[in-house]
């Protein structure tokens, strides 16, 4: 379900509460008459419930359909959410294998230009080649350090997702008690949500080369402007 | 030549600068948003390599302000940034991007865009 139809969902709801307060306002205004002036009459009584009854049933409804909608964008987020920091967890031991792997090629190449240097006659040759493969796999373990730049982002996404969930938590209690409204913690987490402009909610370490693919395509059809 | 670099990430400028290093380019200046690169443009600036998602100033919105500018017009700016779906690509273009790179991203692609772009920058 989208967030509009839950937004909505959620505001009808709102003044239906409002409704039914008012009229239970009306209802506990209409017992103190029946109070304060034993004359009037009772038979508007079973209509004055009635109102009430109809109320209640349409709040009823309002508060099933708000449920609903909650429950599936609050899945739907937290499902995405999940998935991002599932992603996160990936791209991290994806880089730090690479890196290993790379460390440990360097730790052999490392031993090659010992074996190289012990030599009666030591190969220069052989060794320059090393070496510049050594630099290689130094700034391949550089490279993979991207996975930092794109895992904060996702990290930032997930992060502002929790910041929208307890928001609307908050906004549901506050229909319950206002004082939450001006609830500092509340006030705190939402000044600290991620800036929306420094993260992209799509960002991944994944399909690296297609995603590239895609970009050079529309680069070559629609011709870039000219520098 | 001299490049400007430009992301808020100071992991992936050192990336950047270190691929361009590696490539030849030893002349960089970097900035972490929009806003801090204009105020480090001039015209001793031939390149600019920038990120899209920063704060203050967005890579696009900073492309949009340099292309304003008469030391900014023809300058090449490749974009270097996770953004990857078609409509953030075209934007990025419309923005006045000369070309775009995915992160993650390898440095021969890197060397391939910058390559593509230098008779505009050496013009």
């Amino acid at each position: 379900m989208s967030d509009s139809r839950a937004q909505t969902a959620y505001y009808e709801s709102e003044a239906a509460l409002r409704l039914v307060d008012k009229e239970l306002d009306q209802l506990r205004d209409g017992a103190e008459a029946v109070s304060r002036f034993v004359t009037v009459s009772l038979a508007d009584l079973p209509l004055i419930l009635e109102r009430a009854n109809n109320q209640i049933r349409a709040v009823l409804s309002h508060l099933r359909e708000t449920r609903q909608a909650l429950q599936s964008t609050t899945f739907e987020k937290l499902q995405t959410t999940h998935d991002k920091i599932k992603e996160v967890t990936s791209a991290t031991e994806d880089a730090a294998i690479n890196i290993m792997d790379a460390c440990d090629r360097a730790s052999q190449i490392v031993d090659e230009l010992d074996t190289i240097d012990a030599a009666e006659t030591p190969d220069r040759g052989k060794a320059t080649e090393l070496r510049a493969t050594l630099r290689d796999e130094l700034f391949m373990m550089m490279g993979a350090l991207q996975f930092q730049d794109i895992t904060s982002q996702q990290l930032a996404h997930a992060s502002s997702v929790l910041v929208e969930m307890e928001t609307r938590l908050a906004d549901i209690a506050n229909l319950f008690d206002s004082s939450l409204a001006t609830d500092p913690p509340l006030a705190t987490l939402q000044a600290g949500a991620p800036d929306e402009r420094t993260y992209d909610p799509n960002a991944t370490t994944r399909n690296a080369e297609q995603r590239q693919h895609l970009a050079d395509e529309i680069f070559t059809a629609v011709k870039a402007p000219a520098a | 030549m001299k490049f400007l670099v430009v992301d808020d990430s100071a992991t992936m400028r050192r990336i950047v600068i270190n691929s361009l290093q590696r490539i030849g380019f030893n002349d960089t200046v970097e900035a972490g948003d929009g806003q801090e690169a204009l105020a480090k443009f001039d015209s001793s600036v031939k390149f600019v390599i920038t990120d899209w998602n920063m704060p203050n100033m967005t890579g696009t919105e900073f492309t949009k302000v340099l292309r304003s500018r008469d030391d900014g017009r023809h300058v090449p700016v490749l974009m270097v940034t996770a953004r990857s779906v078609k409509e953030d690509i075209l934007t990025a273009m419309e923005a006045g991007v000369n070309n775009y790179i995915v992160k993650p991203f390898t440095p021969q692609v890197l060397k391939e865009k910058i390559d593509a772009l230098l008779p505009a920058a050496a013009a």
